[in-house]
Parts: C-alpha cells; structure tokens; sequence
C-alpha cells in the first residue's frame, strides 16, 4: 500500500499551468463537469476555488456539497484527484484578498476589471488525495525543480552580496543598476525593472530595467493598472504563473463579455510592460511603512520561472530597497549648503560619460499643450523632467550657463514640483537615462550632492510650440 | 442541420472531459480522448481510456448519467452535453485511427501553447471504451457571462 499523498507536496499542481477540472452533481444526479481557474492551497486539509461567476458548478454546490477535482503536475503530467466537501464562500479576509488579487491584475490586463473579478473563495475540505494510475502510460523526464540546499545557500549568499551593494551605493541611479544586476546574476532573472512612485502624477515610472532594452526606461504605469499597477495599490506580493493560459481565458470572458451589455464599459488593454510573450511574472511592492516607494518586477518565458521561494527572497530584498531609496531621496531633498556641496565618493566618477565626438546640431522642441519635448522630432520626455531640461538649455543658451543645483529647481514654481516628496533625484535620473538613450551628446552630469551640470559638445536649437 | 456554433464541440483537437456521478451522490472526473456524433449531437461517442476510466464506467452503468464537456484550448470556447448514457462497450480496432488522429491535434494545439508533445505521448489513449449518450441537453459553457446559457 503506498503512502498517503501530502497536499503540500502537489505545489506544482497548484501553479495553473496546465488548467485543473471540477465536477459536480446537482440535486437531480446530474453532473456538471468543468475547467478551474485557479485552485488555491490553503492547508494539508483545505483548498479553495475561486468564485467569478454564479455558475452550474456554484449552484450544484448548494444542492450537493460533494465535488472531485483532477489535477496536473506540468512537468510529469502526472494527475491527482481531490475528493472535497464544500464548507463556505468567503467573500473577505485574507484568504479572499488573496486570491482576488491575482485575479484583479489578470483582470486588469485584459481590460476587464469590474467584470471578471472574484465574487467568493470558496472554501473545501480535502477528503482524500489520490494519484489517478495509468494516467501516464510512461515516466515523464523530468529535471526536478527544487530548492536544494545548495540552492539555498547561493541565495542566502545573493542575499548577502545584494545587502551590501545597496547599502555601500553612491546613488540612487547606481542602486537601482545593482539590484537588477545581482537578480541576474544570483537569479538568472534575466527582465526585471525598478518602477518609482510619483505620487503627485500617480503613476509609476520605470527608472531602471534590464533585459528588455532601451525602451523599458521611462514607460509608465497608473496605480491600480495591470499587474504593477495592481501591487503597487495593493503593497502586496504578486507572482503570477502560466500568465499564457490565464490571459486566454480572461480574454474568452472578454469576448463573451462584448457580446452583452458589460461590453459597454470595457477598458483597452494595457500591454504589459516588458516581455510580450512573458509566461510569468513576480512583482513585489517597495514600501516604507504604508508609503509607496515603487515596485520591483521580474518576468520570465518560463511558466513556472518563479516559486514561493523567489517571492519571499524578493520581498526581503524589496524592504531592503525600499529603505535605501527613501534615504536617498530624503537626503537629497535636505536643503545643502552652495559653497559646501560634498561628492560622495564614486557619485562623479558614476555619472559622468565621455561625450561622443558628434559635431552636429539638435534641435529641441518643447510642446507645450502635451508638455513634451522631442529631439530631431523624436520623443524624448514629457511633464516634470522635460521642465527641468527646458529649463536647463534656455539658461544655458541664454546665458551659457552650465551649472545647476536641485535646490533652485525646487523653488521654480514654474517646474511644478510638489511641495513635498518631490523625487526630484528620481525625475533627473530618468532624465539622464532618456538624453543617453536618446541624444547621448547632451550629458546632465552630478557635480557634487544637490548639483548638476550640463555637457554637451553639440549645437542646440530650442523651438516651443 | 445544427448550427455553426454546435458544430465546434465535434471539431479534432478538443479537450474533452467527462462528469460522472455514483448512487450515492459522489461526482467524479475525468479526461476523454476523442468526441463524436453521426446524427448532429442527436447521440454523441465519447472515448475514454480503459486505464483511467474504472470510476467514470462503473458510475454510468449505476446511474447512467453523463456530462461531456469539449472545449477549444485556445479560444476556450466550450459546449458542454449532458445526457443518459445507452450503451458501454470496448472501443473497435477500427475506431483507434479516429481516436488516435484527435488524440495527435489535441497535442499539436497543446504544443503551440508550450507543453511538448512527447509529454502527451505518454497519456493513456488505448484500449478505449466507447460511451454511447442520448444528448438531452446542450450548454454554453464558454466562460463568461454566459456561461451555463442553454443552447438545446
């Protein structure tokens, strides 16, 4: 006789990679068979459905409390019955919060939030666990994942190397390059990004990404959209897997949904930022206290890329990061002394580039009904950033100056920066990323804590519409 | 003559599963390979494998109840059959080509969504036995809104 088969010991079943089935019995025997979104582990003895729709299974459910459901290890296509006995719908806490959330950022993604959303977690007690024999006619071959405890310790010791990079970065630009080099190297997360908060547009914005190129710098997201906009409202851990499966099936609801009277509501969808083909994806809230600072997102073609254990080494480095960035910013708000600017050590050596010996001419132009401005009639930045760079070329080419200090910045009312929390560290940084990638002949440079300067070795033209 | 949309739950490549329900009230569940109907979903041939289909057998022949539910792995489009099962019998040497040409597009569609096809290889197929149901009702069961919206 084999052994009892742990609940704990199907993780893998529970991922949603390959969809899971229920069936059902209504009070007159007649079964009702179906696919599962999710089947979410509770505990050894409980697991819980997700509820969306009021439908033929939720009905059977309150004639008959008996339920069989067929589940499947996506690397050996193993299947496994769980005969369950409905207990309750729980439509708060935190089991509920749970698994709304994934469902909401699912949702959201396909432009279907307010209509695929989760009514109740309904609650069953596990009766029996059982391996479904002959399912497979022959053993899969399987690499087994696992987390080894040589696997542990290369962690523990990624934790230990990211620790003391944060904490010895000059900058905040420089910090943010360091966690998304040591996830790779450590992790092999080889597409992540660091988005920070701007609370006064509401958005985040990415600062920092690696993996997907040029253009994931200076994409952004509104709190509450997609899956990053989603943790970021949320300040909770989101890992979502076989991303693929869950996006189709939120786009059949979505079909179906434009045929009735929801379709009247519909958003557009939002790309997800990032990989277009991404199977799977953990994104975790920076946070101090309740306060957003960003979020840090890593994506992987890999359905089941990231596991539990990623998501808890992830949070830790989250507050980690989180902390450092606050003290950055709040450091580089402290009003400093003009005559007495300090450079940190490395901060001169970290932002200055050699210029590229160009000799040709750029030309500006500052839209300002979209508070934009593009470069040779490329988009370059837009709203607070682009400010601060017409700023710093009209001062410039008005009276050649080239040296500038955040704090007079601040007091421009013209910039629009709010009063407080400003992230203006973070608005320059964004700035420097988009003239490298854009216009790398124009250099803002840190001359020392709370000042910049302006390189270029180009002509430049300023037109404003 | 059914109609366009009926017609999609007899289309190759489909996951099929199957609802079965014993005496006493207890469902269960389980794949079939292959679905099909000579007389426009008026009856249907459900095939499912000897090896794991013990349950599903011995609930139908004690209370002859069926669900069959086919559904696009793509599109997820879904039409689920419930009906009185008339006849079990062991699939004929001449059904295997039939069931083994569903069995290969349903990997063939599972392949475009990233799961290899030497891992379907490996899912019992055959022996089959062959459920012959009399079709009493027809739903919907494409996610969403709809669901569950009764087609026949």
């Amino acid at each position: 006789m084999s052994a009892p088969i742990r609940l704990s010991s199907l993780t893998r079943c529970f991922q949603g990679v390959v969809p899971s089935i229920i069936a059902t019995c209504d009070g007159r025997g007649m079964p009702n068979v179906t696919y599962l979104s999710q089947v979410y582990f509770v505990d050894e003895h409980h697991v819980a459905l997700s509820c969306q729709f009021f439908n033929k299974t939720r009905r059977n459910l309150d004639e008959n409390p008996l339920a069989c459901v067929e589940l499947y290890d996506p690397l050996t296509l193993e299947a496994y019955h769980l005969r369950l006995k409905f207990l309750r719908s729980e439509k708060s806490g935190p089991l509920f919060e749970t698994m709304a959330l994934r469902i909401e950022a699912i949702a959201s993604h396909t432009g279907m939030t307010g209509v695929f959303k989760l009514i109740a977690a309904d609650v069953f007690a596990v009766e029996s666990v059982d391996l479904v024999h002959g399912f497979q006619t022959r053993a899969a071959e399987v690499a087994t994942e696992g987390a080894s405890l040589d696997g542990m310790r290369t962690e523990l010791r990624g934790l230990q190397w990211v620790s003391e990079r944060i904490n010895r970065a000059p900058d905040l630009e420089t910090l943010l390059q360091i966690v998304l080099e040591a996830l790779e190297e450590f992790f092999a997360f080889s597409h992540s990004s660091v988005l920070l908060y701007d609370a006064a547009a509401g958005k985040l914005v990415t600062l920092a990404s690696r993996g997907y190129g040029p253009s994931g710098v200076g994409a952004e997201v509104a709190l509450g959209e997609g899956v990053i906009g989603i943790v970021a409202r949320e300040r909770r851990v989101l890992r979502l897997t076989a991303l693929d499966a869950d996006l189709r099936y939120g786009r059949a609801i979505r079909r179906e949904a434009i045929g009735g009277s929801a379709g009247r509501k519909l958003d557009a969808e939002i790309p997800l930022p990032g990989l277009p083909d991404a199977q799977s994806v953990v994104a975790i809230p920076l946070a101090v206290g309740d306060r957003l600072i960003g979020v840090l997102s890593a994506e992987d073609r890999d359905p089941m890329r990231f596991g539990e254990w990623h998501e808890a080494y992830l949070e830790i480095i989250g507050n980690q990061i989180a902390l450092v960035i606050d003290r950055m910013l709040s450091r580089a708000e402290e009003p400093s002394s003009d005559g007495a600017a300090v450079c940190p050590p490395g901060h001169a050596a970290a932002a200055a580039l050699p210029l590229p010996a160009t000799g040709c001419r750029r030309r500006f132009i500052y839209y300002k009904t979209d508070d934009a401005i593009f470069v040779d009639d490329e988009y370059l930045i837009r709203n607070v950033p682009a400010r601060i760079l017409w700023k710093v070329l009209g001062e410039a080419q008005r009276g050649g100056r080239t040296e500038f200090s955040n704090r007079e910045m601040r007091l421009d009312p013209a910039l629009g920066l709010p009063p407080v929390k400003d992230n203006f560290e973070s608005r320059l940084i964004l700035l420097r990323q988009r003239l490298r990638e854009k216009c790398p002949d124009l250099q803002l440079v840190s001359t020392g804590r709370g000042r910049f300067g302006l390189r270029t070795n180009t002509a430049i033209e300023l037109v404003e519409r | 003559m059914i109609d366009t949309r009926l017609k999609r739950c007899l289309e190759p490549g489909l996951s099929i599963l199957v609802g079965s329900v014993d005496s006493r009230g207890v469902p269960s569940c389980s794949r079939a390979i292959a679905l099909a109907s000579q007389d426009d979903l008026e009856t249907v041939t459900t095939y499912v494998p000897l090896a794991t289909s013990q349950e599903t057998i011995a609930n139908v022949a004690s209370t002859r109840r069926l669900a069959v539910a086919a559904t696009h792995i793509v599109d997820h489009c879904s039409t689920q059959l419930k009906g009185t099962v008339t006849s079990v019998r062991l699939a004929r040497e001449d059904e295997s080509p039939f069931v083994l040409a569903q069995l290969d597009r349903f990997a063939d569609l599972l392949s475009t969504l990233g799961l290899p096809k030497r891992i379907m290889r490996g899912v019992a197929h055959w022996p089959a036995f062959a459920i012959e149901m009399r079709v009493e009702e027809v739903y919907d069961q494409t996610p969403g809104p709809r669901a569950g919206s009764r087609l026949r």
